[in-house]
């Protein structure tokens, strides 16, 4: 199941259409569980990896994928390589993502890269790494081309995604 | 040599690296007795699932469990995928032999040399689906084994990778089969060494699905996009080069495309009928009929054979 939980307001009708987005996508449940609160102490832009581990009052279950969803711009990544830009994060195999609707205003207007960003964080929740395939997902969300694509994984991507879909313990 | 093939001391608590496998750690160095002798086996523990393995201890260095790479191998590492230098073997066979030696016993950069030649490969044509599984597996361990190394989420490692090999704000160029050729002349290769007249048998999920070959005989299948462009910048073909055209070519007619394949078996009888006068009539499958009696003039046709048992001889009548 995966769970929407969001960090500010959102249009419900909105959310509801995300939702079925997801749910097309992976082929499992998607709903919008609630909404949380940003730890305090913590401004925009919001740095994703702490606010993952801070955030509080999230309630899911076992094998549940949690999805954060804020308007708030996201902090840029300082790795060994270079800059990373930052619209979203997640842990390989873990259960919880966030992800930011910026530079959007809200959902309506940017849904279908937001859509495919969303795709892309929850893979990596299910242990895709990135792809080759422009069309796919799962290709480097910093390329240029990649908020013109739909929401959709390539075959290789959705079929792995859709094994470990099958693995899960519950 | 594998890399790492020099005899290291481990210890319980080390970090290796197991060829195709992935990042483990040492979790017991202990004697067991096996078929009646003692080996000491070292168990390792797979980080990502905690599978189990035990290898005797004089195995290890022999398999090609190494250490987990250091800070400055990745840097290493980030530079060799930021350069352009590696172009994949356009040769599947070859590219699936030096792969599959690149990841069992090639160390961190093998698995770097296997993701950027596939994914180099993948800008001029997308992948077959055993080089796309062994892309992800090959990316795999190298997230791995980098975050291991820089002791860091996977998700970095994997992003810290990705922004060299898809540097941010710049899309990926299309590469034509013309790159990816390399000096035969040097290797002496420019002659038919097998004979095999250039037909090599291409795997069906990499074989060009709209490639008409007995439309454009001459062109070698992978390099179809390398013939567009001027004559003089036409990119140079691997393999044997074009045979020299005849005189027939520069003074009269242009020669018959030659078909891959079997030769048609010759038809003396169809051609000279076609050449003397009527076309004689299609030759029949099967066994040939049988020859029918001579039939004899005036005669009642004969009626048709029944089937089956023949009747009974009737008694004579009248006869009392």
């Amino acid at each position: 199941m995966i769970r929407v939980w969001t960090l500010d307001s959102f249009d419900d009708k909105q959310l509801a259409k995300f939702n079925r987005t997801l749910y097309t996508a992976f082929g499992v449940g998607s709903e919008h569980s609630g909404t949380a609160e940003v730890p305090a102490g913590m401004s925009e832009p919001l740095e994703a990896e702490k606010l993952l581990e801070q955030v509080k009052g999230i309630r899911s279950y076992k094998d549940d994928k949690v999805l954060l969803l804020t308007s708030r711009k996201l902090k840029e990544r300082e790795l060994p390589s270079g800059v990373a830009p930052t619209p979203g994060f997640a842990r390989h195999g873990k259960d919880r993502a966030i992800l930011s609707i910026s530079p959007h205003k809200d959902l309506e207007t940017g849904f279908k890269p937001v859509s495919r960003h969303a795709l892309h964080q929850l893979g990596h929740l299910w242990e895709l790494h990135h792809c080759l395939d422009p069309r796919c997902s799962m290709y480097p969300p910093w390329t240029p081309s990649f908020p013109q694509g739909e929401p959709i994984f390539c075959t290789f991507c959705r079929e792995k995604s859709e094994q470990k879909i099958r693995l899960a313990k519950s | 040599m594998p890399e790492g093939s020099a005899s290291f001391q481990l210890a319980v608590g080390d970090r290796v690296v197991y060829p195709n496998q992935g990042v483990c750690r040492v979790s017991a160095i202990d004697v067991k007795e096996v078929a009646g002798q003692k080996l000491t086996f070292v168990t390792m523990k797979r980080e990502e699932d905690g599978a189990v393995v035990m290898v005797p201890q004089g195995k290890v260095a022999s398999i090609g469990v190494r250490k987990v790479a250091t800070a400055e191998d990745v840097e290493t590492i980030f530079e060799f995928l930021r350069s352009d230098s590696d172009k994949a073997d356009l040769d599947w066979k070859q590219r699936a032999r030096t792969n599959l030696d690149r990841m069992t016993q090639g160390g961190i950069l093998g698995l770097a040399e296997v993701v950027k030649g596939l994914q180099v490969l993948s800008e001029l044509r997308p992948l077959p689906t055993k080089e796309r599984e062994l892309y992800d597996n090959a990316r795999h361990l190298l997230v791995m084994e980098v975050a291991a190394a820089l002791g860091t989420a996977e998700v970095n490692a994997e992003d810290s990778i990705d922004i060299v090999l898809f540097p941010p704000g710049r899309e990926r160029p299309k590469r034509t089969a013309a790159e990816f050729a390399r000096d035969d002349e040097d290797l002496g290769l420019d002659g038919d060494l097998l004979g095999l007249e250039g037909d090599l048998d291409l795997p069906p999920d990499e074989e060009a699905p709209a490639e008409p070959a007995e439309e454009e005989p001459s062109d070698e299948g992978e390099e179809g996009e390398a013939v567009e462009g001027s004559e003089d910048a036409a990119p140079k073909k691997r393999g044997r080069p074009p045979k020299a055209k005849t005189e027939a070519t520069e003074g009269g007619e242009a020669p018959a495309p030659k078909k891959r394949g079997r030769p048609p078996k010759p038809k003396p009888e169809a051609t000279a009928a076609a050449e003397g006068g009527e076309a004689p009539a299609p030759k029949k499958r099967g066994r040939p009929p049988k020859p029918k009696p001579p039939e004899v003039e005036g005669a009642a046709p004969a009626a048709p054979k029944k089937r089956g048992r023949p009747p009974k001889a009737k008694p004579p009548e009248g006869e009392d």
